[in-house]
């Protein structure tokens, strides 16, 4: 039988090379063919050199190990390594996955050898499911942890360069003619981008619209009272005046 | 001028009618034992129709008119003093139908009315209007009690986040892996990224306890955690610091600068494969110290919202500069962010 492969993957080089060493002498007949720097260089090397195990650094540029994990199961068996996230960790134990802390430890490392000399004994790959479903729960994990989909910067001109405030920092935002007032505890910017595009491209959780004209920021809202007239008046922390919910916008107060 | 910030909504309050009642009926007596040449009961109807027709003007006219200074407010009570004193005037003699010799004969007796109105009205306006500023202040004392207290539970919170943010854990393990495996292949190298780690966990974990550290020791603290990034990131990562050498002493707030430049390391030029460099200058110029930590990274619209870190980097400026202290983030031309911090310079 020839001597099984591997590829290793880390964008630390140094963490590359005590990889390296550690498996040279757990498991000195592995033949370690490729070290990649990025998970894009990993995947190629995997594609190239199809290997009998890939050791993936979870956390890359260019490509995470998750993702590279994604499109090499059905080539070869995936050793995650990681420096801490606990909800991977989770998940590869609840699965039985293979995977690495590091500073990875000799007795560590000889335990998951001798895992993967077991199972690698036929050469038969492993059913493929339950890694696939552990990378798909951590997608939705790490998708909730930043959700890409709202704004999450708002682009203003001032003087020569293009000022990037947070969207957190904005307490509101109000329609001016053609343009739109972008108000911050301190400071105001106008921009071009109507309140009927912003409210679109805005997490609603946090950005409520309360006029035609008219977008608070949730978290800045201090209180809310009812008006005379059946209505709700906003006062804002930062002491911007006061805000009244129009017409069309009242349902959201209501059931509160 | 002071000016108003209490503003009427609505008419007056059944406390201050009861009040206006029990002062007309103070003078009503005074009246009727002062000229003793009427009934106590005719008095008391025409005081009380001139004091409450004089309240509820003038508490509808401060609704209506909302002065914001002392003259506009004086002006307005004034006009409310006079319009009351006529209505309430006639209504009271209307009522109780008696000629009273305080008021006599017809042609004096609104001139009458209006000097009595003006006298007594201005003494109970005078008092309304101070009771009214009193419970402002006390409610001003209030809100900036309210405003003290919240504002130390910030500032606890805020504490807390930054320790929490220093010890991150992937920071630490990833760099004892490579303290770890330094010291099997190049054990200088080893040793002095271990000296790094230490000096940044001592320099971050003493700065947290403490409000002011020096801008030297800041940038000391910086140096060490790029040292550390330098070896992890090999060649990826290109480092500039530049600060006069007597900006060292300037006091500075702990934990601003780093921060910015674990943005600018992990989620800018960490992530990309090719890296890039970081440039951190410190200046002083008209007054102002200045802080840039700019990066050539992939951009802050690629990475992950980092809005939470700086927004707790604004509001410690903001505890402790006040207005004074600004953080200003820009896109870095070609390619990257810029993060600018300015506070007042204050000569060491």
């Amino acid at each position: 039988m020839p001597p099984l492969k591997a590829v290793l993957a880390d964008d630390e080089k140094s963490l590359c090379v005590h990889l390296k060493n550690l498996l040279r002498q757990a498991w000195p007949e592995l033949q370690i063919c490729a070290e990649a720097r990025n998970g894009l260089e990993a995947l190629a090397m995997i594609e190239k050199h199809r290997p009998d195990i890939a050791f993936l650094d979870i956390k890359m540029p260019g490509m995470s190990g998750m993702e590279v994990a994604r499109k090499a199961a059905a080539l070869c068996r995936i050793v995650f390594v990681t420096a801490y996230d606990q909800f991977a960790v989770q998940a590869f134990e609840n699965e039985a996955l293979d995977y690495l802390l590091k500073p990875v430890e000799p007795e560590r490392l000889a335990r998951t050898v001798q895992r993967l000399k077991e199972r690698l004994q036929n050469r038969k790959l492993d059913d493929p499911a339950p890694l696939q479903a552990v990378l798909k729960s951590l997608q939705i994990h790490l998708a909730a942890g930043a959700p890409a989909t709202y704004l999450k910067w708002i682009k203003v001109p001032d003087r020569q360069s293009l000022r990037l405030i947070a969207v957190e920092e904005i307490c509101c935002f109000q329609a001016q003619d053609k343009y739109t007032v972008v108000r911050t505890e301190r400071e105001e910017f106008l921009i071009r981008k109507p309140i009927r595009e912003l409210i679109e491209e805005l997490d609603p959780q946090t950005f409520w619209q309360i006029h035609r004209s008219t977008i608070v920021n949730a978290a800045w809202i201090d209180k809310i009272s009812p008006s005379l007239t059946g209505s709700y008046v906003l006062t804002l922390k930062s002491r911007s005046g006061t805000f009244t919910v129009s017409r069309g916008y009242r349902d959201r107060f209501k059931s509160m | 001028m002071v000016s108003y910030r209490w503003q009427r909504k609505k008419g007056p309050t059944l406390k201050e009618l009861g009040l206006t009642a029990l002062f007309s009926t103070i003078i009503a007596v005074l009246l009727t034992y002062t000229y003793a040449d009427g009934p106590f009961w005719a008095y008391w109807v025409i005081s009380q129709c001139i004091g409450l027709s004089i309240c509820t003007l003038c508490c509808g006219c401060i609704a209506l008119f909302k002065p914001q200074t002392t003259w506009g407010l004086a002006g307005v009570l004034m006009l409310a003093i006079i319009a009351g004193g006529i209505i309430g005037g006639a209504m009271g003699a209307w009522l109780s139908g008696i000629e009273l010799p305080v008021f006599t004969y017809k042609k004096t007796y609104g001139l009458r009315v209006l000097v009595m109105s003006l006298l007594f009205g201005s003494v109970g306006a005078y008092f309304f209007v101070s009771r009214a500023r009193f419970s402002e202040i006390q409610e001003m004392l209030q809100e900036e009690r309210i405003q003290r207290l919240t504002s130390e539970k910030h500032a606890v919170q805020s504490q807390l986040k930054m320790l929490q943010a220093q010890i991150e854990p992937h920071f630490l393990f990833n760099t004892l892996s490579n303290i770890l495996s330094l010291l099997e292949t190049d054990a200088d190298r080893g040793k002095k990224m271990l000296g790094d780690l230490t000096r940044y966990l001592r320099a971050s974990l003493a700065e947290t306890r403490s409000q002011w550290s020096t801008l030297g020791s800041e940038m000391e603290l910086v140096g060490a955690y790029l040292n550390i990034f330098k070896v992890r990131m090999d060649d990826r990562l290109k480092v500039h610091i530049e600060m006069d050498a007597a900006l060292k002493e300037i006091p500075f707030a702990p934990m601003l600068i780093q921060p910015l430049v674990e943005n600018a390391v992990i989620h800018g030029l960490d992530a990309t494969i090719e890296g890039g460099a970081i440039q951190i200058r410190a200046e002083q110029e008209n007054g102002l110290l200045r802080i840039t930590v700019a990066d050539t990274g992939q951009g802050i619209g690629a990475g992950p919202s980092q809005g939470l870190g700086l927004a707790n980097i604004r509001e410690r400026l903001n505890a402790l500069y006040g207005r004074q202290g600004r953080l200003i983030i820009t896109e870095n031309q070609p390619r990257g962010v810029k993060a600018v911090i300015e506070v007042p310079y204050a000569a060491a």
